[in-house]
């Protein structure tokens, strides 16, 4: 395992020199540092409804009394967005104040909110839904499901990829043989239908969240013999190679074989093709979500958040910060595929064998 | 990855979708103009029927938009889909119509009846002189006929339950060729109202009747290939019917009612109905002019109406509609065929308890939801019948304005208690939890159920939202009973009897708990007892004070815990004439005595 930490610790500085490997480094370090503090960044719980303000544009900060104010409305109409400002008037923003309770990192409990409003205005730094609920807070709490979605899935192909792939590869013969026939079989699974077939069978049995994982599961589940059958490739070609020749006559074990000689030289595979993958998901949880499968109200994602612009009322009456979470759905992905690119930059096979 | 490529596969679908609903929109506002349609004018029958709206001219073409096809033209078969019953009622005509804006019974193909001093004695004379759309003559037999298809055994229909009395039929006698009797076994209030159903040709059914194939006659395959089998005594004919395309009436030129200049309805030359995909599609298609007529939801509505002076058409306030929105906790005591009871007993003692039910009742914040969900465009609901029914709405009923303070009293009452955490609990120490099911198909419906939620968080309930499909959903609430709480709508008919199956124990729509032998419980058994009261007399007021009186008990124990009404907007191109909008049902439903100031759209 030396080489592996070696390689990657290798990696990391090598990441952090390219600048669009240190920018998309950044960005994801922050969503997923909201995704960890969300409580503590926003205002309002994601399920807190207010009626009375339902379809609200962005409120606008202003400055006085010698401190920020939330910006007071008077509702015109029910339709168009109608609130107008009323001019002079807000209610004071609070820094590190309590708010609702909650429980940080699901441990400790606080109540301390980076901001709250003190009166009787609502602050929507980027509007209010069609309960009433903050798109803001729902946002930054949408980044968990969103963010983490990834992670599990590729978790679990990449594991298996690995497990099936090199053992297939080393072995060869029979095993290779029904490991193969079997990553053919999954691969021809029409993904939408199991789904929609899971979603009929277990709709009832679980809750939406629990559902929404299982399924998530499932897919990554029978998404792992592309992995696998790359990885088959790679094993195949180092199982010749005399470093692997050379362990085997020394009377190594399959398994120790597997991980300290095959392990590390794939491994680099692995990373790149781990990261590229990530966007599959979030991609697959908004589209999951467009279509009804994936979490629901009043849990919340981004592909639900994104799901609610759907009604021609948004498009027609110009509520455009309902397309948000679709904004930061695509830098989520746009900032994965460039740090997948940059890894697989530096980590070129190539170069990498010929320096060992 | 899979997920990626379904992800491009949707984006592939929504891109389709997108051009197929631009190619529909295109193919529409192409000037493709219909042809003249020259009607022979032959003389109206000698009883025709005079409308009461000044005369206007002929001509013109009306576009509507249909969510869903038809599924069969077949009469007797027609009542079980919506769309099927719509494009019936646009061919055939009853002895008797409803007339919404007046709401009250009128003559149709019969122009008057007498009623016998028995109250059970009905005969009607038959207009004279009315033709099928084939030119053949409209007699007693058509009638006759009619009624022995739907009282036969070897042809199941829908109509049979409505047209009979404690399982009784009708008496159906032909005294002459423009004389029917009818005969009811028992004095039956909505006998006017329901002997108005679609009269069948004799002469074009009475082959299929015999050979035993009358349900297999007028099927959507006839109507694609041969439209003109299919004849009318209504304001249209069919010319042409495609499936997932349109439907194309003509006016039929032996329509029976004529207006006071003495020529024959309707003005319009044609009436088509394009298919669309869903009802966005629908009110686009009318925002952007290229239908006359669209039923707006309530959401939709600002926006529609910024296009209204480009387009041409406006956006009329019809006020509360008649479907209702509802809550309620299955109290089904049975249990399934393993033996595991539908509702865990502790939930079941939760949900029988009245006084848990009125609890719920007083936290829900139905201000709140007509204000934040429906934008101002709603009512809140306290009893089963909308106040859009002026005849039927019971003003009195008892409410439940929202005030968490009288809930938490009442479950105190109850023998409810809160923990420290502020969860509620029941005698035995369960905590109060229920699963909410829903469609998923209704948005408002959904926004309903997520300020449910906070409202009973308000009480220490917790509440799980649970949407399901459509079918699914019906079946569970029909058949299966295994579910906690479940949230739909109704939409109610005029007549009190249209509510039987909700209020009668024994209904299939008595969603609590349908089909029971016995009532349960005292108060189910009284409403039993008043549906049949109210059925049994045809003085109004008498019913009247009946129907009020299920209306208060319903409202009193909240079996059904009604929510909202949404208001009902409705669109229409500002060419028509001769509106005569009701207060309740669609403004178009006198479409045969409307005409068109310009004969097409712009």
């Amino acid at each position: 395992m030396i080489r592996v930490s070696v390689m990657t610790s290798s990696m990391f500085k090598e990441l952090l020199r390219r600048p669009a490997g240190l920018t998309v480094f950044i960005v994801l370090v922050l969503f997923y540092l909201v995704a960890i503090f969300a409580d503590f960044l926003s205002p309002y719980s994601v399920t807190d409804q207010d009626l009375q303000h339902t379809f609200h544009p962005p409120t606008a900060l202003l400055w006085k009394d010698g401190g920020l104010h939330v910006q007071r409305y008077e509702m015109q109409s029910r339709d168009l967005s109608g609130y107008t400002p009323v001019v002079g008037e807000g209610s004071p923003l609070r820094f590190f104040a309590p708010g609702y309770e909650y429980h940080l990192l699901g441990l400790v409990p606080m109540s301390h909110h980076l901001i709250t409003v003190d009166g009787p205005d609502r602050l929507y730094l980027l509007g209010s839904d069609q309960v009433g609920r903050d798109i803001y807070s729902r946002l930054l709490h949408g980044t968990r499901i969103s963010l983490s979605i990834g992670l599990i899935g590729i978790a679990v192909s990449m594991c298996i990829g690995f497990i099936v792939g090199g053992l297939a590869g080393y072995f060869g013969g029979a095993f290779d043989n029904i490991a193969m026939r079997l990553t053919e079989f999954l691969m021809a699974i029409p993904g939408l239908y199991l789904l929609l077939a899971l979603r009929g069978a277990f709709a009832e049995s679980f809750t939406p969240t629990q559902m929404f994982f299982l399924i998530v599961f499932i897919l990554s589940f029978i998404g792992w013999s592309g992995t696998a059958r790359i990885i088959r490739g790679m094993t195949l070609s180092l199982r010749n190679r005399q470093f692997v020749m050379a362990a085997e006559v020394m009377g190594q074990s399959s398994w120790k074989i597997l991980w300290k000689h095959v392990l590390p030289n794939v491994f680099s595979y692995l990373i790149v093709a781990a990261t590229i993958s990530i966007p599959g998901y979030i991609l697959g949880e908004a589209a999951l979500s467009f279509l009804g499968l994936g979490i629901q109200d009043p849990s919340v994602s981004w592909g639900l958040m994104l799901s609610q612009a759907q009604n021609p009322q948004v498009f027609m009456e110009g509520y455009w910060w309902f397309l948000v979470p679709g904004l930061a759905i695509f830098v989520t992905v746009i900032s994965f595929n460039v740090l997948g690119d940059v890894l697989r930059d530096i980590i070129d096979p190539k170069q990498k064998f010929l320096r060992s | 990855m899979i997920i990626m490529s379904m992800s491009v596969n949707i984006l592939r679908l929504w891109v389709l979708a997108a051009l197929l609903t631009m190619a529909t929109v295109l193919s529409a506002c192409g000037p493709g103009q219909p042809p003249e349609r020259a009607r022979p004018q032959g003389p109206p029958p000698a009883d025709a029927d005079v409308s009461r709206m000044p005369p206007g001219q002929q001509g013109g073409v009306f576009f509507g938009t249909l969510g869903g096809m038809p599924r069969t033209l077949n009469p007797l078969q027609a009542g079980e889909d919506a769309s099927s019953a719509m494009a019936l009622s646009r061919l055939l005509e009853g002895l008797t119509r409803f007339d919404s804006a007046r709401e009250e019974v009128v003559p149709g193909l019969a122009k008057s009846w007498d009623v016998g001093a028995d109250q059970k004695t009905f005969t009607f004379h038959l207009r004279r002189g009315v033709q099928w759309s084939d030119g053949h003559p409209f007699t007693a037999d058509d009638v006759v006929f009619t009624f022995q298809a739907i009282y036969d055994d070897r042809y199941p229909n829908r109509q049979k339950s409505e047209l009979s009395v404690n399982g009784k039929p009708f008496e159906v006698e032909k005294i002459d060729d423009y004389t029917v009797r009818f005969r009811t076994a028992d004095i039956y209030a909505p006998f006017l109202l329901y002997v108005g159903t679609s009269i069948m040709p004799r002469h074009k059914l009475i082959q299929a009747f015999d050979d035993g194939s009358l349900m297999r006659a007028w099927s959507v395959r006839d109507a694609q290939f041969t439209p003109e089998k299919i004849v009318s005594t209504g304001p249209l004919i069919l010319e042409r019917f495609r499936p997932a395309e349109r439907i194309v009436y003509a006016a039929n030129p032996h329509y029976y009612r004529i207006d006071s200049a003495g020529q024959r309805l309707p003005y319009i030359d044609r009436f088509i109905e394009r298919i669309v995909n869903g009802q966005q599609a629908s009110t686009l298609a009318f925002a952007y002019g290229q239908s006359d007529y669209e039923n707006v939801e309530v959401r939709n509505v600002g926006w529609v109406k910024r296009n209204a002076e480009r387009h041409g058409f406006t956006v009329y306030d019809r006020g509360p509609s008649q479907s209702t929105n509802f809550i309620w906790f299955n109290q089904n005591p049975g249990s399934n065929a393993r033996g595991e009871p539908y509702v865990e007993p502790y939930k079941l003692a939760w949900f029988k308890d009245s006084r848990f039910r009125q609890a719920i009742s007083y936290g829900i914040d139905r201000e709140g939801i007509v204000q934040g969900v429906l934008l101002g465009r709603g009512l809140p609901l306290w009893g089963p019948v909308s106040p859009a029914n002026r005849s039927w709405y019971n003003p009195d009923v008892q409410r439940y304005p929202f005030d968490p303070q009288r809930a938490r009293a009442l479950l105190r009452e109850a023998g409810f208690t809160w923990d420290a955490a502020g969860k509620l609990h029941d005698r035995d120490g369960h905590a109060v939890a229920f699963s909410l099911s829903t469609n998923e198909d209704n948005e408002v419906r959904q926004a309903i159920g997520l300020v449910f939620i906070e409202n009973m968080k308000q009480l220490g309930i917790d509440v799980r939202l649970q949407p399901l499909d459509f079918n699914t959903f019906v079946g569970k609430v029909m058949s299966s009973f295994d579910y906690e709480a479940g949230l739909l709508g109704l939409t109610g008919s005029w007549d009190p009897q249209g509510g039987w199956s909700v209020y009668h124990s024994a209904g299939r729509l008595h969603m609590w708990s349908p089909g029971q032998k016995t009532p349960q419980t005292p108060w189910e058994a009284r409403i039993d007892e008043l549906m049949q009261l109210q059925l049994r007399t045809l003085d109004v007021e008498a019913r009247r004070r009946y129907v009020f009186e299920v209306q208060d008990i319903l409202a009193r124990e909240q079996p059904l815990i009604y929510t909202v009404t949404v208001n009902s907007y409705e669109g229409l191109q500002n060419r028509w004439r001769n509106l005569d909008p009701p207060q309740m049902g669609t403004l178009v439903w006198n479409y045969d005595e409307m005409w068109a100031e310009t004969l097409l759209l712009r």
